[in-house]
């Protein structure tokens, strides 16, 4: 059980400060020297990290185009914030020894409720209050009674579904990990093999081996997959669920 | 005949072990525990099958979309991961109460 929670190194839980929040404090540290570095000298013709972070945005700007259409780069700040962020704190949970932010729930539930609050402010700043309304109210009016419950539903899964989908990702590919490095580390089968026996030594070198190679090979490789994928797929669901906020007034 | 009752002696030797080894122990331990841990196994197997099941649906459609029309390959990729990712929460629900079932043991 120990090495299945498997707390970081660096740990100020004694002074009454979370994991994730204290690493949730190294990501942003991270973006505040990313962010500041590409700034700090702008030039025309764009360079080094500057040049490398016009990319990451300009992809965000595209998404960004595609989903929401005209007007839909007034919600960069909040998406690619959300976005840097996310995929900063995936990719902070590959390193040994290191924690994802976003394994723990608080962090995920505090991305999609942000979200959440947005999207509807963002749709009743768009098209006023009662306006918004209507359209949690199908598409005829003798049909509202039966909609309105249906649609609060299913506006509430989303924050659920986007915390938890996220939340899961991070923290059950750790817990993958922990359990392949319980399984083949010194209590595993490298450790039965050091015990110096015949059968442990023909049995645990190539296990040993080969799990090493699995783990090393496949799914690293599929963790930082998963990284890219999720923090994608957050952005993606919270783009749509503006699109859907700002661009239903059109169809009333 | 044979078959069912194999499949009802072998369902009864199932959920009688855990019960049964706990209640030898003395009494300290519920014997919710053990069949917690069964269920979240049996759950996430279940769930993560099904889910493949339905992932595999999804973008087998999508592989013959863009082998229809390749120019379109963008958005069908896009479309197709978001609706991966959405068949894929529903593991992810059995993923967590497998989770808090196993860690967190709300039920001794």
């Amino acid at each position: 059980m120990q090495a299945i929670e498997h707390p970081p190194f660096v740990s100020l839980v004694g002074h009454g400060i979370p994991d994730h929040v204290l690493y949730t404090w190294v990501v942003m540290g991270v973006l505040v020297v990313l962010s500041f570095a590409a700034s700090r000298n702008v030039q025309l013709a764009p360079r080094g990290i500057q040049n490398f972070m016009e990319a990451v945005l300009e992809q965000f700007l595209t998404l960004l185009d595609d989903v929401i259409g005209l007007g839909g780069r007034r919600y960069l700040p909040l998406i690619g914030t959300l976005g840097l962020f996310i995929l900063t704190s995936n990719l902070l949970g590959l390193i040994p020894g290191l924690m994802a932010p976003t394994s723990n729930l608080n962090t995920t539930a505090a991305c999609a409720l942000i979200v959440f609050v947005a999207y509807h402010v963002i749709g009743i700043r768009k098209q006023g209050f009662v306006n918004y309304l209507k359209h949690f109210c199908g598409p005829v009016p003798w049909l509202a009674p039966l909609m309105f419950p249906i649609e609060l539903v299913s506006h509430l899964a989303r924050p659920l579904s986007l915390s938890l989908r996220l939340f899961g990702n991070m923290f059950g590919g750790h817990v993958l990990l922990a359990i392949i490095f319980l399984l083949t580390g010194l209590d595993g089968l490298i450790g039965w093999a050091l015990t110096g026996k015949l059968g442990a030594i023909l049995l645990g070198v190539p296990g040993g081996v080969v799990m090493v190679a699995f783990t090393v090979g496949f799914l690293l490789p599929l963790k930082i997959l998963v990284a890219f994928l999720q923090a994608f797929i957050f952005c993606m669901l919270s783009m749509l669920y503006i699109a859907g906020a700002v661009e239903e007034a059109e169809h009333h | 005949m044979r078959r069912s009752l194999m499949l009802t002696l072998m369902t009864w030797s199932l959920l009688s072990i855990p019960g049964s080894a706990f209640a030898a122990e003395g009494g300290t331990g519920g014997w919710v525990g053990p069949f917690a841990v069964l269920a979240a196994g049996l759950g996430m197997g279940l769930a993560s099958g099904l889910c493949g099941l339905g992932q595999g649906r999804a973008a087998a459609s999508a592989v013959d979309a863009i082998a229809r029309q390749p120019g379109a390959a963008g958005r069908i990729q896009t479309v197709m991961i978001i609706g991966l990712a959405l068949i894929e929460s529903l593991a992810l629900y059995v993923f967590v109460i497998a989770a808090i079932l196993l860690f967190v043991q709300p039920v001794k």
